[in-house]
């Protein structure tokens, strides 16, 4: 089966072309347009105002990690290692302890997710059988001035909320 | 000499040497401004000062600070510190004195002297302006060699094979610019434009000469380094070109030297094809005559775009989203007021010259300023055209470009000299 050869016409054949005189005025012109239009009325600008408008993050947007609890405030996290054997990057280091509240028989007693590390790629969310760690907390920007504020410890990760409903979250499709 | 002589002197040299240093902070400006409106975003406007932003002007401090202050590196690898340190110097210094003889007013006559108003009063004209910049280069093809860098020497090799392409076509339209003016006086070259063609249009060189126009033009751009011939410093094929080793204020001053370089070839540009500071249909014996009536016509039109322009401000420096007691409107009625300001100051200048005597000194010396406003309106409006160009053109390769000079623009410029002097023999 032979492919199908589609020929384009090559363009700057034409006499009008080669001047390029005229071409470089009808460019000029368009840019022009652009600069005249923004100078009248700044408010034209394709621009967000950022930091003091911030971005619309969808519900889809894999952000900042969290981990989720149960309706009584505890981890729901079984310490199962999953994220951690999935995770490409290496990132997730959990240590797993007895869990004495009857719940489950392990829970982690530390889990570690190193930021700095971690490429947001979202497999430890797919990989987790309990729903306990998601990335939909909308944070898209993680900043520090050392190292270490990267890390993220066990109590940061439970503390910070979602920032979508159930509903929204379970519509998004995970 | 008496101290009005030395005055002048003095005014005149201040003049050539800063307003080139001080349009660079204006060039920056319109540039990076400009820039961002031609590609609908904003540019730089956040850097201020207690809230006050100038428009962006601020970041010119902001940034002026931080190259100042930044470590003066000289890497271990360069050989010739020398000629390294040499180099910016080689290009800023040629590219402000080659600004040193266009002149920016018409002669000015106080007291029955005649004082030309030039930064150096000589007739060499274009001969000066074309040697100092062809040795601008050397600057360039001195950085990238001496930098010891392969980007750097690949960055000089461009800038020498640009430099052999653009120079003869330059040269060949101002050989046929100089069969019409019969000078290479500049000042004179000024003064016949302010004659006319057919009684009527003005007989500037872009009227008399518009091939040598585009070819003149299209040349300068090519020596200013600005896009579409910025090749010497191609940033996606050579990370910075000649000046790759730089930093700091050496690379300040390569940076200072382009847009000085620019300056003065807007300069150039205007003193040959725009008429130079001539006013369209007002030659400087009208203005002088009629120095009250122009002044009373200004002290009319300057209040009227005034209000326009205040009107502008109040419509742009608002902020673009919901704010409580928004700051940037404070800051415009400040700028608003400082504008009405210096309209006010203008006002009394202007009522003072409708006072004095007719045809005195006052009369020649407002013609002076009202010359002198004109050329730097002309040369920014040429700036400008070079910044807009630069946002709508890619790079040319070097071969394309070598092919442009010697394959379109020599034959054009030579067919140009020809009919040119035709025209002038059968005429005379």
């Amino acid at each position: 089966m032979s492919a199908k050869v589609k020929t384009m016409a090559r363009k700057g054949a034409s006499l009008q072309e080669r001047l390029y005189l005229i071409e470089i005025f009808k460019g000029m012109a368009t840019t022009f347009g652009h600069f005249f239009r923004n100078l009248l009325d700044n408010r034209k600008l394709y621009v967000r105002h950022y930091p003091e408008v911030q971005p619309e993050i969808p519900v889809r947007w894999r952000g900042r990690h969290r981990l989720t609890t149960h309706a009584d405030g505890t981890v729901k996290c079984v310490a199962c290692f999953m994220c951690q054997t999935n995770c490409p990057a290496n990132c997730i280091m959990i240590e797993a302890g007895e869990r004495l509240d009857g719940k489950t028989e392990k829970m982690p007693v530390k889990f570690t997710i190193d930021l700095l590390e971690c490429i947001y790629c979202g497999y430890c969310v797919e990989a987790c059988p309990l729903d306990a760690i998601r990335m939909d907390t909308g944070i898209f920007s993680v900043t520090g001035n050392n190292r270490e504020s990267f890390v993220m410890e066990l109590p940061e990760l439970l503390a910070t909320p979602g920032a979508y409903s159930e509903e929204e979250y379970k519509k998004g499709g995970a | 000499m008496s101290p009005l002589d030395i005055f002048m002197f003095v005014a005149r040299v201040a003049f050539a040497a800063f307003v080139p240093l001080c349009f660079i902070a204006v060039c920056v400006w319109m540039e990076r401004r400009g820039a961002g409106y031609f590609q609908d975003r904003s540019g730089p406007n956040r850097a201020n000062i207690f809230g006050f932003r100038a428009a962006g002007l601020v970041q010119n401090l902001a940034d002026a600070a931080k190259l100042i202050f930044k470590e003066d590196v000289i890497s271990g690898h360069i050989e010739h510190k020398f000629y390294f340190v040499l180099a910016p110097v080689i290009v800023f210094f040629t590219a402000l004195v080659s600004f040193a003889v266009v002149p920016f007013a018409d002669t000015l006559v106080l007291g029955g002297k005649s004082y030309i108003m030039q930064g150096i009063p000589l007739d060499l004209g274009i001969l000066w302006f074309l040697s100092f910049v062809g040795f601008s280069v050397y600057g360039i093809i001195l950085a990238g060699w001496s930098s010891t860098n392969k980007f750097g020497v690949l960055g000089a090799l461009r800038s020498a094979a640009q430099v052999i392409s653009y120079e003869i076509p330059m040269g060949l339209a101002i050989v046929s610019l100089l069969v019409v003016y019969g000078t290479v006086n500049l000042n004179e070259i000024a003064q016949f434009q302010g004659k006319f063609l057919f009684g009527f249009i003005p007989m500037w060189g872009a009227v008399l000469q518009p091939i040598g126009m585009v070819i003149f033009i299209i040349a300068a751009f090519a020596e200013t380094n600005r896009t579409p011939f910025d090749l010497a410093e191609g940033e996606s094929e050579l990370v910075a070109g000649f000046h790759v080793e730089y930093s700091a204020m050496k690379f300040a001053i390569f940076f200072m030297g382009e847009y000085v370089a620019m300056f003065a070839s807007s300069a150039m540009i205007v003193t040959l094809f725009f008429g130079g500071y001539q006013i369209p249909f007002l030659s400087t014996a009208t203005l002088i005559s009629q120095a009250k009536p122009v002044a009373f016509l200004l002290m009319i039109i300057i209040p009227v775009v005034m209000y326009y322009f205040t009107g502008w401000i109040r419509r742009s420096n608002v902020s673009h989203y919901p704010r409580e007691n928004d700051p940037r409107v404070f800051e415009a009625t400040v700028y608003i007021k400082c504008f009405w300001g210096l309209v006010i100051i203008l006002e009394v200048l202007l009522l003072a010259i409708l006072f004095s005597a007719s045809g005195g000194p006052s009369a020649h010396i407002f013609v002076v300023l009202l010359q002198v406003c004109t050329f730097l309106l002309k040369i920014t409006m040429m700036i400008f055209v070079y910044i807009w160009v630069r946002w709508t053109l890619p790079r040319f390769r070097y071969d394309q470009l070598q092919k442009l000079g010697w394959q379109m623009l020599l034959p054009l410029a030579l067919l140009n000299i020809f009919i040119t002097s035709a025209f002038v023999v059968a005429l005379s």
